[in-house]
C-alpha cells in the first residue's frame, strides 16, 4: 500500500533502490562461491520480484497482494533457472519442479558439508542462494517501501552476510562488507531524502531557496554527525584494552604481527613467512604453544609447510586431505625402515594458547593417531600438516601419537635419486632461474654423487666458515633476488637460510621445502616445552626416496634458541672436527642415531642459551621500559608547554630594560623632564616606554587570566583598574598602588602625547600578582603554573581563527566549485 | 561691542591657571546648586566645547538656576528669553526697524545676541519661532533681512524644557535636538544637599549674590586650550565606533550624525581638561556618550514598546563596544576576524 499522497516515482524508485541495495548487500557471497554465476541468477531473481511490486504498486495493490506478487515472481524466477523439465512454457512450475525444488534443497545440505570455502557452482548451492537473496529482496521491498522503514531493512541484508561469517570462522574479508553497507546506505538516503522533499521547499539558514542541486543546509549537520560516528568508532576499541583486532592491528604494526589474526580461514592465504618474520621481531615475548611429549628430545615441533616456488619466493600451497578422525597413513609401512632408519612411536599432547590462531595445528613428525579434535581437522599427508578450512586453533587441547624416524648418514647416502619423472621430483624442483644460484650449487654439488652428499654440500655452505651470519635485522623475502642478496651479504636469520637451502638444493634436483613450527626453545619444563612466539623456527625438509621428508636446519644454532641438530645434520659451526666433515663416518653406532644426535644438542642449547643472553639480546629482547619512560617523559614534555611558553612569554615581557636611559642632546619636548632646558637630561625613550608598559599591561591581563578574574574588552585601562582595586586585590593598598600604576602606564602609553615616565612596573606587576594568588583558592593556583588558562585560550582563539577562515575559504570554494555541479542541470528539468 | 569670532580665541592657558579659572567658576555655581558637582562641571564643560546644553528635568529642581547661575558667574553678555507660545522669530533673531531720524531700516539684535542665551521653556514655543534657533546656534550668525551678523565667542544657548507636561508643548524637532551639545538631567538633591539647600535659599536667593568669576576673555582663552588637547588615534576610533553602533544598533530608528561625532569628541576635550589632562581617554567618552548622544536619537517603535529610553539604550551600547586597539588584536578577542576595528557585533541593517 503506497502512503497517501506519496509520488509514485519516489515509490519507484525506491523500490529498485531495495532492489539494487539487496544486490549489493550480497557482495559478501563472493567470498564463499569460486564464480561469479550465483550474482547473475541472483540479479535475474531479484529483478524480477522488484519488477513484479513495481507493477502491483502501479496497480495499487494492497501491500499482501504485493508480497503474493512478488513471491509469485520469485517462483517463476526459480523455476525458469532451476528448471526440473516439467514446466510449462519453460517457467509455469507444475508439481514435479516443487519437488524439484525440496531435491535441491536436501543437497544442499550435502553439499554444503562436503566443500569447503571456495565452492564451486553446484545446482544446489546456487538455488540456496538464489532463493535467499530474492527472499531477501521481497523482506526489504516490503519494510523499506511497504512499510516505509528501511533502516529495518539492514536486519535481513545482515543475514546475507552472516552466511560467510558463519562458514569462515576466523574473519570475513571486509570489503564485501563495506559494499553491502554502502548499499543500505544507498537505501536510508534515497529514503530521507524523499522524505525531506516532502516537507515541501528547502531554505538556507537566511531564507534563500535550495536548488535541487545544492546539497541541503541540513546536510552539514549530517556529515558532521557522520564524521563524529566514525570517529568515535575507531577511536572507541583502541582506547578499551582488548578490543583491538583486524584491521587497526593490521595497520599499526604491519607485517602479520597478530598470530593469524585477520587472516582468511584458508590454510593456504596465509603467509607463513611474514607471520614469522613479524613474530620474531617483535619485542613483547608471549606464550604460544604449551607442549609435553613422551620423546626424551623431540626434535621442532612442525605446524607448516611452503612448498610452491614462484618467482616471487616459497608460497604455502592449499593443503588437502582427510579428516583426522579416520586413520592416518602410518609412515611404518614405508619401505627403507631398518637400515639405519629408526622410527619410534611416541605420544604429545599439545595446548595451543590464545596468541596462536591460525587455521593450522602444530605437531611432532608424522601424526598417526590424534585425540580432542572434531572431523573438521584434516591431515594433509604430502605436507604432513592439520589443517582445518572453519576452525582454528586458538585455545586448541589436542594429544596425538606420531612416529618419529631418525636416519644415518649411510643410511640417506644409500638412498637412491628420485627418478626425473616421480610426481613429487616434477613438483617439487621447479626453481625459477636465477644464474648466481645455479653456479653456486653446480659448484657446491660438483664430484658428489648421492643426494645425500650433495644436500650436506650445500648445508655446508651456510657455515660460518664461509661467512654466514645471524642477523634478525635483514629484509625477510625469498624471492630469487632476495635469495642472491642473502647469497652475498651472509646475513639472515631462519626463513633465509630455510628458503635458501631449500632453493639450493631444488636447484640441484632434489625436492626440497621449508617447514614452520617452533624450536624447542628454552622454557623447558619437568616433561614438556613452553613455547614462545621467539621460538618460531623455519627449516628446510629434503626429499630422500624410501625416507620421506628429512629436516636440515642451515640456521646457525647460536641465533636459535633450542636449536637442535641431529647425525645426518650436524651442527657446521660446532668446533668438533668430526661434526663437520662431511664425509667421514657420522658416529661410531648408527643404531643409536638418536641419542647420539641430540647428545652434542644439549651442549647446542647451552651455548645457545649463553649467547642468545649474550649476543643476541639487544636486538631479540629490547628491554620495554625506556619506551615507557621516554613516552611518559615526552607525555610530561607536552604537559609543560604551556607553562614552558607562559614563562617565556613573562621573561620576554619583563626582559626589557624597563628604564631605558638614553642621553639626549635633543629637548624633544617629550615628557615634563625635557622643560627644564639642562644642557644633558636623561629623558625615556617614549617609543620604549610605550612598549614597555603595554608589555607590562599585556602581563597583568594574562595575569588575570591565569587567575580566572574577568576580562573585560570593554573596559578602559582605568575602568580596570578601579575594578581590580574594588574586587581582586582587596585592601592591599601597595598592591592597589600597583594596580593604578599599570593601569595609568598603559592608559598613558595608549592616549597621551608622552608615556609615563620612570615608573617601577615589573614591581608592580609582581605586586599584584602576588595580591591575586593569596586572594585565589589552591586549584586556581596550580592551573595558573601548571596548565597557564592565558596561554590555552590563546591557543584555542588562535586555532579557532584558522579554522574558522578555512571553513570560510573552504565554503568560497564549495559555492564556486557549485557553479560547475551538473546537478544544476536537474535545477530546469524539475520545476518547483 | 566687540566682535569676536568664532576664530579668535585668543591665547592658550597654563595648565595651573586653567585649573584655576575652572575650578573657580565651577565652585561659584555649587553656591547655588548643592551637591550637584557633575552636572555643574558637564554644564561647564559645554560651554568650553563650545556647544549648546538643553537641561531637561521635571520642574522645580533648579534647571533655570543652573542656567543663570553658570551666566552670572562669567562677565559676558547674558540674555534671557522666556519661550512662550506666542512669542515671534523676529523676538529671537532681532528685527529691523525703521528709524525715523535717520528715515533707514534699522536693526535692532533680538535675545541671541549675547554670550550666553537663556532659552527657558523652549518647547512651550511654537516651532516656527523655535526654528529661529536653527542658524544661531549651529552657524553662529543670524540672518535677518539678506544681512548676515555674526555673533560673538563664546556663544552658548541653554535651554530648559520640562519632559513630563506635554500639553500645550511643541516637542523640539530632530535638528533642533541635534544642535544641542548635549542634554543633561539636574535629578532631585540628595538628603544633605536639600537640607543645606533650605538653609541656604531661606532667607535669600544666593543668585542674586553671586559675582561673577570669570570673564568672557577668558573663557576664550580657555576654549582655545580645550581645542589643543590630545586626542590619541585609538580615541577617535572608539567616537567613530561609538557613533556608528547607535547606527546599527537594532533598537534605534535613527542613529547619531557625524556632527554628534564631532561634538562628542569635543566634549571630552573639555572634561579632559576640566580633569587637568591633555589628553582624552575612552572613559571621557563613554562618561559623555549618554548626555552627548541619548538626545539624538529615535528607537524603534519596538524599544519605545518595550519602554527602553534612549539613555538605556547609549548606556548598553557602551557597555557593550569593545575598545579599539591600536596595536595588535586583543589576543581575548574571540570573535571571527570580520573587517576588523572592533566594530559592533550588529548585522548592518538595510534602511
Amino acid at each position: 500500500m503506497t502512503p497517501k499522497g506519496s509520488p509514485v516515482t519516489a515509490t519507484r524508485n525506491l523500490g529498485f533502490v531495495a532492489a539494487a541495495a539487496t544486490l549489493l548487500a550480497a557482495a559478501p557471497l563472493s567470498a564463499i562461491f569460486e564464480r561469479w554465476t550465483w550474482l547473475i541468477q541472483a540479479a535475474i531473481a531479484v529483478t524480477v520480484v522488484a519488477g513484479v511490486a513495481a507493477l502491483t504498486r502501479l496497480v495499487r495493490a494492497p501491500l499482501w497482494g504485493q508480497v503474493l506478487g512478488m513471491l509469485g515472481g520469485l517462483t517463476l524466477a526459480l523455476a525458469w533457472l532451476f528448471p526440473a523439465g516439467t514446466e510449462l512454457v519453460a517457467f509455469l512450475p507444475t508439481p514435479g519442479t516443487f519437488a524439484h525444488f525440496g531435491e535441491l534443497l536436501s543437497a544442499s545440505v550435502v553439499d554444503m558439508r562436503s566443500y569447503g570455502v571456495k565452492v564451486p557452482d553446484t545446482d544446489p548451492l546456487l538455488f540456496v542462494s538464489v532463493l535467499g537473496i530474492g527472499g531477501v529482496a521481497v523482506v526489504v521491498d516490503v519494510l523499506a517501501v511497504g512499510l516505509r522503514r528501511p533502516a529495518l531493512a539492514g536486519l535481513p541484508m545482515l543475514a546475507i552476510y552472516s552466511v560467510p561469517v558463519a562458514v569462515y570462522v576466523d574473519s570475513v574479508p571486509a570489503v564485501p562488507f563495506v559494499v553491502g553497507a554502502a548499499g543500505y546506505l544507498w537505501l536510508l538516503v534515497t529514503d530521507n531524502v524523499d522524505r525531506v522533499r516532502r516537507f515541501g521547499r528547502r531554505f538556507t539558514g537566511d531564507g534563500r531557496d535550495v536548488d535541487v542541486w545544492e546539497s541541503s543546509p541540513l546536510a552539514a549537520a549530517g556529515r558532521r554527525l557522520a564524521v563524529v560516528g566514525v570517529v568515535l568508532a575507531v577511536a572507541l576499541p583502541l582506547a578499551v584494552p582488548g578490543m583491538t583486532g583486524g584491521l587497526l592491528n593490521a595497520v599499526g604494526a604491519g607485517t602479520g604481527t597478530g598470530s593469524g589474526n585477520g587472516q582468511g580461514g584458508n590454510p593456504g592465504r596465509i603467509d607463513l613467512f611474514a607471520s614469522l618474520s613479524g613474530q620474531l621481531n617483535q619485542s613483547e615475548v608471549y606464550e604460544m604453544v604449551t607442549v609435553t611429549t613422551t620423546e626424551p628430545n623431540p626434535f621442532y615441533l612442525r605446524y607448516g609447510v611452503a612448498d610452491e616456488l614462484r618467482p616471487d619466493g616459497f608460497r604455502v600451497r592449499n593443503p588437502t586431505g582427510r579428516p583426522v578422525t579416520r586413520d592416518l597413513p602410518d609412515p611404518t609401512q614405508r619401505s627403507g625402515t631398518g637400515n639405519g632408519v629408526e622410527r619410534a612411536q611416541y605420544r604429545a599432547t599439545v595446548e595451543v594458547s590464545k596468541n596462536l590462531n591460525m587455521p593450522l595445528l602444530p605437531a611432532y613428525a608424522e601424526p598417526v593417531r590424534t585425540e580432542e579434535l572434531s572431523g573438521n581437522w584434516l591431515y594433509d599427508p604430502n605436507q604432513q600438516v592439520l589443517f582445518s578450512n572453519r576452525e582454528n586453533s586458538r585455545g586448541k587441547r589436542y594429544s596425538f601419537d606420531y612416529v618419529r624416524s631418525t636416519y644415518t648418514p649411510t643410511a640417506l647416502r644409500r638412498a637412491p635419486s628420485l627418478p626425473s619423472d616421480h610426481p613429487i621430483r616434477l613438483q617439487q624442483t621447479a626453481t625459477p632461474p636465477v644464474e648466481q644460484v645455479d653456479t653456486l650449487v653446480a659448484d657446491l654439488v660438483r664430484g658428489r654423487s648421492t643426494d645425500y652428499d650433495k644436500v650436506r654440500a650445500i648445508y655446508d655452505h651456510f657455515s660460518a666458515d664461509n661467512g654466514f651470519t645471524y642477523s634478525l635485522t635483514t629484509k625477510g623475502g625469498t624471492s630469487g633476488q632476495d635469495i642472491v642478496d642473502f647469497l652475498n651479504n651472509k646475513a639472515g636469520f631462519c626463513q633465509q637460510y630455510a628458503a635458501a637451502m631449500a632453493w639450493l638444493v631444488r636447484s640441484a634436483g632434489i625436492p626440497a621445502r621449508v617447514a614452520f613450527g617452533f624450536t624447542n626453545g628454552t622454557g623447558r619444563t619437568d616433561d614438556g616445552y613452553v613455547l614462545t612466539n621467539r621460538n618460531l623456527h623455519a627449516w628446510t625438509e629434503v626429499y630422500f626416496d624410501g625416507m620421506g621428508w628429512v629436516p636440515f636446519d642451515a640456521t646457525p644454532a647460536y641465533g636459535v634458541q633450542g636449536s637442535t641438530r641431529s647425525a645426518w645434520a650436524p651442527d657446521t659451526d660446532a668446533p668438533e672436527p668430526a661434526a663437520t666433515e662431511p664425509g667421514a663416518p657420522a658416529a661410531p653406532d648408527d643404531s643409536e642415531a638418536a641419542p647420539e644426535a641430540t647428545d652434542p644438542d644439549a651442549a647446542d642449547q647451552d651455548t645457545d642459551a649463553g649467547l642468545a643472553v649474550g649476543a643476541n639480546d639487544p636486538t631479540r629482547q629490547a628491554p620495554v621500559w625506556p619506551w615507557w619512560a621516554a613516552g611518559a617523559l615526552a607525555l610530561l614534555a607536552l604537559l609543560a608547554v604551556p607553562a614552558l611558553r607562559r614563562m617565556a612569554l613573562r621573561r620576554r615581557r619583563v626582559a626589557r630594560p624597563t628604564v631605558a636611559l638614553a642621553p639626549a642632546t635633543v629637548d624633544a619636548g617629550v615628557g615634563p623632564a625635557g622643560e627644564a632646558g639642562r644642557p644633558v637630561t636623561v629623558v625615556l625613550d617614549p617609543d620604549r616606554a610605550r612598549a614597555d608598559a603595554h608589555a607590562a599591561w599585556d602581563e597583568l591581563l594574562d595575569t588575570l587570566v591565569d587567575y580566572r578574574v574577568r576580562v573585560d574588552r570593554t573596559e578602559t585601562p582605568r575602568a580596570t583598574a578601579e575594578r581590580l582595586v574594588t574586587e581582586a586585590v582587596g585592601e592591599d593598598a601597595s598592591a592597589a598602588t600597583a594596580v593604578r600604576l599599570l593601569g595609568r602606564a598603559e592608559e598613558l602609553a595608549r592616549y597621551a602625547r608622552a608615556p609615563l615616565a620612570g615608573g617601577e612596573l615589573h614591581p608592580a606587576l609582581r605586586a599584584v600578582r602576588g595580591a591575586l594568588a593569596t586572594r585565589t583558592d589552591r586549584r586556581t593556583r596550580l592551573l595558573a603554573a601548571v596548565l597557564p588558562p592565558s596561554v590555552l585560550l590563546r591557543w584555542r582563539t588562535a586555532l579557532g581563527n584558522t579554522s574558522s577562515r578555512l571553513v570560510a575559504r573552504t565554503g568560497d570554494a564549495r559555492y564556486r566549485l557549485l557553479r560547475w555541479s551538473p546537478r544544476r542541470l536537474l535545477a530546469t528539468r524539475t520545476g518547483r | 561691542m566687540t566682535q569676536q569670532t568664532w576664530d579668535e580665541v585668543g591665547g592658550l592657558l597654563p595648565h595651573d591657571e586653567f585649573r584655576a579659572a575652572s575650578e573657580a567658576i565651577v565652585a561659584n555655581i555649587e553656591q547655588v546648586i548643592e551637591g550637584k558637582t557633575a552636572t555643574v562641571r558637564l554644564a561647564l564643560a559645554v560651554l568650553l566645547a563650545e556647544g549648546h546644553l538643553l537641561i531637561e528635568d521635571v520642574p522645580g529642581v533648579g534647571k533655570t538656576k543652573l542656567a543663570k547661575a553658570l551666566a552670572r558667574s562669567i562677565d559676558c553678555s547674558v540674555r534671557r528669553i522666556q519661550f512662550t507660545p506666542d512669542l515671534l522669530p523676529s523676538d529671537v533673531t532681532g528685527v529691523s526697524v525703521y528709524n525715523q531720524e535717520t528715515h533707514d531700516f534699522e536693526f535692532r539684535p533680538g535675545a541671541v545676541f549675547a554670550n550666553l542665551v537663556v532659552g527657558d521653556e523652549i518647547n512651550r514655543a511654537s516651532p516656527k519661532t523655535q526654528s529661529a534657533l536653527l542658524e544661531c546656534m549651529e552657524e553662529r550668525q543670524v540672518t535677518v533681512d539678506g544681512v548676515t551678523y555674526q555673533l560673538q565667542t563664546p556663544f552658548m544657548v541653554i535651554a530648559t524644557q520640562n519632559p513630563i507636561e506635554m500639553e500645550g508643548t511643541y516637542p523640539l524637532p530632530e535638528a533642533q535636538r541635534d544642535r544641542f551639545t548635549a542634554r543633561i538631567a539636574m535629578g532631585y538633591p540628595g538628603p544633605e544637599a536639600e537640607l543645606a539647600m533650605l538653609d541656604g535659599h531661606g532667607a535669600a536667593d544666593p543668585l542674586q549674590e553671586l559675582r561673577a568669576v570669570s570673564d568672557a576673555d577668558t573663557v576664550r582663552r580657555l576654549i582655545a586650550t580645550v581645542r589643543e588637547v590630545h586626542v590619541a588615534d585609538a580615541v577617535k576610533q572608539y567616537a567613530v565606533d561609538l557613533v556608528t553602533a547607535t547606527r546599527e544598533a537594532p533598537d534605534l530608528r535613527l542613529g547619531a550624525s557625524p556632527r554628534a561625532t564631532l561634538q562628542l569628541l569635543r566634549t571630552a576635550r573639555a572634561v579632559a581638561a576640566l580633569e587637568g589632562r591633555d589628553y582624552v581617554l575612552p572613559d571621557d567618552l563613554q562618561a559623555l556618550a549618554v548626555p552627548v548622544l541619548a538626545h539624538r536619537i529615535i528607537p524603534t517603535a519596538d524599544a519605545q514598546l518595550a519602554r527602553r529610553t534612549t539613555d538605556a539604550i547609549v548606556a548598553e551600547l557602551v557597555h557593550r563596544l569593545p575598545l579599539p586597539h591600536d596595536r595588535q588584536r586583543s589576543p581575548y578577542d574571540n570573535r571571527p576576524a570580520a573587517d576588523g576595528n572592533g566594530r559592533a557585533p550588529y548585522e548592518p541593517r538595510r534602511r
